[in-house]
């Protein structure tokens, strides 16, 4: 599969071409497209669909088309289990924490991306510094801290924790995405009398929709996803999330691969769904048309 | 303007508050511990011993060394493959074809997949009874019971692959965005010139996306260094330590044997080891010197 | 607009986190939460609370393979549950933090006194240097192996006794063309305690500790190492090397093998997949001494935090949990030993084979346990953390047998040594 992808001396380039150089028949296109997308869609796919089997045909079934189709595994883990609860909790840190990384970027990352500031580069190792220490190691006076601050076994804390992690990574991404954006647009604006503050929202922010979109997404899936903090700093059953749902099902005496793949669907399909969704907006800034460097 | 002196502190505020007290602490924290003696079922021995974790570490701990070097050849692979594979994905669906939009959700779809579930699928996957080597040796392809993680030979692609499935879409969402904000009269002017596809690609995409890719290379390499959860569910760094990186090596240090001081000591290496790299790798690349 | 955002996401943050007043609440850690024990907590505690009013118990299901971390983290940062689950496998680093209240004067003092099958109380106990009892037994368990009843049947083989019954009757039940194995080895997380429990039961020998050295290294145990080892891969899945309990599980269920070994804790997992007619138990296989030496299994049991500040209540709880009735009800479910004697005469334990057998070889006179030592502060580190990966170097030919032993013994002999010294 991966020789078939790795095809540098193919590359495809983004089709701006003009309308009289795009031919519609190129058999060139479907190697070059077509082939590498779909070997690359079964890579993805055939995880999932496994997942999906053992998720909708009875404990010890091997078939491989799930048929008859049981739904007893959705209701160990959504009734059973609990699911129901770790998904909305799951959902409101992975939505909390999306808003404060975001923001929280989008500022830190302009900063670095458009001032020249002391201290500057400080900052930048220290953001990556933080990503040196596994979370593991950190967790006893992370724990300690949160106790203090009364932010545990709320879903507050848990949104502060993640946001913690999350955010070096992501306002540096964001700086880059920033960098990307021409000053020039910027400063033009400021030049027709915005203040600074107008000109980032009239003209750099839409330019920065899909930096948003991918920066965003990556925070909320980190959120969604966190297992170690989620089951660390709570201590309450009505607060616990979709990835310590699904470990229950992993343990000694408690392996249960219908009951995993179940709640596997359950965390997957919305975060995927959701994702289908947000995704044409990273398609974005070229129409906007305001781009002239 | 005058705004310049205070305006990016003003801007950067919330983030070092955050970090001044939820980050500082815990990792000064593993500093201090890296020079005691400290485990928290032997509470009689804990105490001060300065560099002794050190000492022990650099000159008596083969497997220290030993999980250093996976630790390397691990992350030079995956970070190298999902680069290339990810920057290949993101020129794909940037494309315009029929059903991309549903391409692209499908294929960026296991970046929203936890670790856990990675791992519980692929476990799924990877069993010899219920896998997908069995389905193939029932077809004629391959040998029943072929079990990817249990041969030595084969323990180390698998769980690369497995890291590729979730870490691919994450190298393609960001080149994609970064690719969305190349001004398309680059392309235009490059095609008046009579680039072909690979001149354009070399002399316009390449450049544009430089920082994207030097920034998400070097953040990627340090989450793959640190990626534990991964390795330890899949192979748990077996068979005979063959897999077991710096990190899981601390976790089995510290976690599963409670010994703190000593895994505080290889998380102090690895934190050294790391901050150096990168470094090396920001003064190498000339980050953000085009700006 | 940027401070419209902040707002919003101060909201954001400040929504949730309210306490509660009323009857006194207790928090109770179940160390194996998930769809197999939840269910059962929460009836044990709809009961508890009916007929107990004044109290309400927060059940708080902690994954198993968390659980240390969870305990650990906890006790470090001084909030800990008033009431866990816990196993006697890491008592003693709960112990080691002083974490646990003793039980013994309430034990003593209360319901259950002379109720609790002493074999039990005396697990719990040795895992303490003050031989205190720090979490009141609730269930014993015992290694059995698991084999497939029809496939034996169907190619007529008795149960075997013996360690080289097994190994020959798991040779023939393997055809690698169809991907079938006679037997399943757990090469990779926990393999040690159940290698230990084979080499004890094979070997004959009835002592861990011989004058303060330890006789793991001995050299029929040793004996038994290689025998294993010349199992893999021939009567064995290729997997085996790293196999952990689901991995080992999914082979024994999924029908790949024919024999596991593990214990009466996988009764739900084995069952549910295979059912009562195709599955039986057997006791570990004994060695050509003839003699019947059983490595213990961890015990389960409850304790009793001393961050607690409704002790009282507390024990109320802890002491339901181990009522013959409770007690009762929960091993049937799970299908291990109960360890409130009161549960002896239950219908279930008569129609119950494996636990049946289990009690069969714990309670004969001829049995010899040979405690594993629990009790030090390094057993887990060195079993696991250095001793797993060797385990596997012995199974891919990279290391001897002997040789194997010979290093775990001498961790053990000085771990001990260090514990006589501190006693």
């Amino acid at each position: 599969m991966t020789q078939t992808l790795i095809r540098p001396e193919t590359p495809v380039v983004p089709p701006p071409s003009p309308p009289r150089r795009r031919r519609r028949k190129d058999p060139g296109r479907y190697l070059r497209l077509h082939l590498p997308l779909v070997l690359y869609l079964l890579f993805t796919l055939i995880p999932f669909y496994w997942m999906l089997v053992f998720a909708l045909r009875p404990a010890g079934a091997t078939s491989l088309v799930p048929w008859p189709i049981t739904f007893e595994h959705f209701d160990t883990v959504w009734n059973g289990v609990g699911f129901g609860l770790f998904f909305q909790n799951s959902l409101i840190i992975g939505v909390g924490t999306l808003v404060v990384v975001t923001v929280f970027a989008l500022m830190g990352g302009y900063a670095l991306a458009r001032f020249r500031f002391r201290g500057q580069r400080v900052f930048l190792l220290a953001l990556l510094c933080t990503q040196f220490i596994p979370g593991a190691m950190m967790l006893i006076p992370l724990f300690v801290i949160f106790k203090s601050a009364g932010l545990l076994n709320s879903l507050t804390g848990l949104v502060i924790a993640d946001t913690a992690f999350q955010l070096p990574l992501a306002l540096i991404l964001m700086s880059g995405f920033v960098r990307n954006v021409p000053v020039e647009l910027e400063e033009a604006a400021m030049v027709d009398g915005c203040t600074r503050l107008r000109a980032f929202f009239a003209v750099t922010l839409p330019q920065l929709k899909p930096a948003l979109v991918a920066v965003g997404s990556f925070a909320f899936i980190g959120a969604w996803n966190n297992f170690l903090f989620a089951l660390m700093f709570a201590s309450k059953q009505d607060k616990f999330t979709l990835p310590v749902g699904l470990s229950y099902a992993l343990g000694e005496f408690n392996t249960d691969f219908g009951a995993l793949a179940a709640g596997g669907v359950v965390a997957a399909v919305p975060v995927v769904l959701v994702f289908a969704v947000v995704q044409r907006f990273l398609v974005q800034g070229l129409s906007a048309g305001a781009v002239k460097g | 303007m005058r705004t310049r002196t205070w305006a990016p502190y003003a801007l950067i505020a919330p983030t070092l508050v955050l970090m001044a007290v939820f980050l500082v602490y815990p990792i000064a924290s593993v500093g201090w511990f890296s020079l005691r003696q400290h485990t928290v079922t032997q509470p009689w021995k804990n105490g001060f011993i300065g560099f002794e974790n050190f000492r022990r570490m650099l000159f008596e701990d083969q497997l220290f060394w030993q999980s250093l070097v996976f630790s390397a050849k691990w992350v030079a692979v995956e970070v190298g493959l999902q680069l290339v594979l990810g920057l290949v994905l993101a020129l794909i669906v940037n494309e315009t074809f029929v059903g991309r939009a549903v391409a692209r959700a499908l294929v960026f779809s296991p970046w929203a997949v936890s670790g856990v579930l990675t791992t519980g699928i692929w476990i799924l996957l990877y069993n010899p009874s219920t896998g997908i080597f069995q389905q193939l040796a029932q077809w004629g392809i391959g040998d029943p019971g072929t079990s990817v993680l249990g041969d030595p030979a084969t323990v180390f692609p698998a769980t690369v692959v497995t890291e590729l499935w979730r870490g691919v879409p994450f190298f393609a969402i960001l080149l994609l965005a970064d690719l969305q904000t190349i001004p398309n009269d680059l392309y235009e002017a490059a095609s008046v010139d009579g680039a072909g596809r690979w001149r354009r690609f070399v002399s316009v995409t390449l450049p544009h996306l430089r920082d994207a890719i030097v920034l998400s290379t070097l953040l990627r390499a340090v989450w793959e260094f640190n990626n534990v959860d991964l390795i330890y569910t899949l192979t748990g760094g077996g068979p005979a330590n063959q897999t077991t990186t710096l990190p899981l090596y601390v976790a089995r240090k510290a976690v599963d044997s409670h010994d703190f001081g000593y895994g505080s000591a290889l998380t102090t290496a690895g934190f050294v080891i790391l901050l150096f790299f990168s470094i090396l790798y920001l003064r190498l690349s000339k980050f953000g010197s085009r700006a | 607009m940027m401070r419209r955002l902040l707002v919003a996401l101060a909201l954001v943050v400040s929504a949730c986190s309210a306490g509660q007043d009323g009857p006194t609440t207790i928090t109770f850690w179940d160390n194996n939460g998930g769809p197999g024990r939840t269910p059962i907590y929460t009836e044990l505690i709809k009961r508890f609370e009916a007929a107990n009013p004044d109290v309400k118990v927060e059940y708080v299901g902690i994954p198993s393979s968390s659980v240390q971390q969870k305990y650990d983290t906890a006790i470090a940062g001084g909030a800990t549950p008033d009431v866990g689950g816990v196993t006697t496998s890491y008592l003693a680093h709960l112990v080691g933090q002083d974490a646990l209240e003793p039980a013994d004067e309430r034990v003593e003092n209360g319901a259950l006194k002379g109720k609790l099958l002493p074999g039990l109380l005396e697990t719990v106990r040795q895992t303490a240097p003050d031989g205190k009892l720090y979490a009141v037994p609730a269930s014993g368990n015992m290694d059995v192996i698991w084999y497939r009843s029809d496939r034996f049947e169907e190619a007529k083989i008795a149960e075997p006794s013996t360690w080289d019954d097994l190994a020959k009757a798991a040779t023939q039940l393997t055809k690698p063309a169809e991907n079938q194995y006679g037997f399943t080895i757990r090469g990779g997380a926990g393999s040690i305690f159940q290698l230990l429990a084979e080499a004890y039961s094979y070997s004959g020998v009835e002592k861990f500790y011989e004058g303060g050295k330890s006789t793991v290294a001995d050299p029929r145990n040793a004996e038994l190492v290689r025998k294993v080892a010349e199992l893999y891969k021939k009567a064995t899945p290729e997997a085996d090397v790293n196999n952990n309990y689901t991995q080992m599980v999914a082979q024994f269920t999924g029908g790949t093998v024919a024999m596991m070994h593990h214990n009466l804790g996988s009764t739900a997992d084995v069952m549910k997949a295979l059912g009562p007619e195709r599955v039986s138990a057997m006791p570990l296989p004994k060695g050509p001494s003839g003699k019947r030496t059983v490595v213990p299994n961890p015990t389960d049991g409850f304790a009793v935090f001393k961050g607690s500040e409704n002790r009282e209540a507390a024990w109320k709880f802890v002491e339901f949990l181990t009522s013959a009735e409770s007690n009762g009800y929960w091993n049937e479910k799970v299908g291990q030993i109960p360890a409130n004697t009161d549960v002896r005469g239950a219908e279930w334990i008569q129609e119950n084979p494996a636990v049946k057998m289990a009690l069969g070889v714990l309670e004969d006179p001829a049995t010899v346990l040979v405690p594993a030592p629990v009790y030090l502060p390094e057993y887990s580190s060195i079993t696991k953390t250095d001793t797993e990966p060797l385990y596997q170097k012995v199974l891919l030919g990279q290391m001897p047998a002997q040789e194997f032993l010979d290093q775990l013994a001498a961790k053990l002999t000085t771990a001990q040594q260090d514990w006589e010294k501190r006693k």
